[in-house]
């Protein structure tokens, strides 16, 4: 009777085990787990793609990439946050949509101050009247916390 | 000759003021995708999309990266864009139209405006009229554009592997929602 009992843990305890193991593996990685494939300034990464966007898409799109730069704004919204990095006053900025886990902790990231992030390039947006973006998304500040 | 000056000057600041109050936008527009089948549900997130609306004609445009989208599933990620959108090839997808009945829409008065929004849909470089239902909410915040999108993939040449055909439903359901600020 023992015996059965023992079995049936074992072989639950394998199923769980098997059952988060491909859970686990299965979702998106956090960036922090991730290797970085570019190291760039926000004032280089956009000239490149204001000069050729289509040349920058092949460089830089889908690459996980860590940015250096002023923080022009912080937006908060419910469950979202996006740090700008660029020259202040210009109209072109790198926009870095945060990670859901570091919504919490850019709101301690100060205007004007020098950060790096890490995220991962989705592309360049330019739109007429508001200016073009650099985009990167699930990012995480590298450096510059408070 | 001073008093005409000032006039002529207050003249153009209050149109470019005006203007300036017409249009509305955002850098941070949510979109979720929806696929309903069978064996699984998919569903992906955007929160970077940008819209601008013009309150005064109700011309309605927005645009996303299609690498912006984000899955639970590592997998299904991958798939979407490498197979599904080939997002190297057409990184962006955009819609640029219209509110039907913008006249409709009190933009001075809160409250909850049901529109229709008509206009052209770019995904994976097909372009296609389409009409959908939508809202209009204005509050003390501002101006908030909902609308629903229910997309056929075949329409816009989203082929779909024989294997995973069950998988993936034919229709999404495309939500977007964003909260507009004054452009200025």
């Amino acid at each position: 009777m023992k015996r059965i009992v023992l079995i049936l843990l074992v072989i639950i305890i394998l199923a769980v085990g098997w059952y988060a193991y491909r859970a686990y593996t299965g979702k998106v990685k956090s960036l922090t787990e991730v290797k970085t494939d570019v190291k760039i300034n926000a004032k280089e990464l956009i000239a490149a793609f204001e000069k050729d966007s289509a040349a920058a898409n092949k460089q830089y799109l889908g690459k996980v990439m860590e940015v250096t730069g002023n923080v022009k704004s912080v937006e908060k919204e419910e469950g979202s946050a996006t740090v700008s990095l660029g020259e202040s006053g210009a109209m072109s900025s790198v926009r870095c949509s945060m990670d859901t886990t570091y919504v919490q902790e850019a709101a301690n990231i100060q205007e004007g101050n020098s950060i790096t992030v890490k995220g991962a390039c989705t592309g360049f947006m330019s739109e007429e009247l508001l200016g073009s973006d650099v985009i990167l998304n699930r990012c995480i500040v590298v450096t510059g916390k408070k | 000759m001073r008093n005409k000056l000032f006039l002529a000057i207050s003249f153009i600041l209050m149109t470019v003021f005006a203007q300036a109050q017409d249009k509305f936008f955002t850098k941070s527009g949510k979109i979720n995708f929806y696929s309903v089948a069978p064996l699984e549900d998919i569903e992906a997130k955007h929160k970077s999309a940008v819209a601008v609306l013009d309150t005064k004609n109700g011309t309605l445009q927005f645009s996303a990266l299609i690498k912006g989208f984000e899955f639970e599933n590592e997998e299904m990620q991958q798939h979407f864009n490498e197979d599904y959108m080939e997002s190297d090839k057409f990184p962006k997808s955009e819609f640029k139209g219209q509110v039907v009945n913008n006249a409709a829409v009190n933009y001075q008065k809160p409250g909850t405006y049901p529109i229709q929004v008509k206009g052209a849909l770019t995904i994976r470089g097909v372009t296609k009229e389409v009409q959908t239902p939508g809202t209009i909410k204005v509050d003390g915040d501002g101006v908030k554009a909902a609308a629903t999108f229910n997309v056929q993939v075949a329409d816009y040449n989203i082929k779909i592997p024989s294997l995973v055909k069950d998988k993936v439903a034919k229709t999404v359901k495309i939500t977007v929602d964003t909260k507009l600020d004054p452009l200025n």
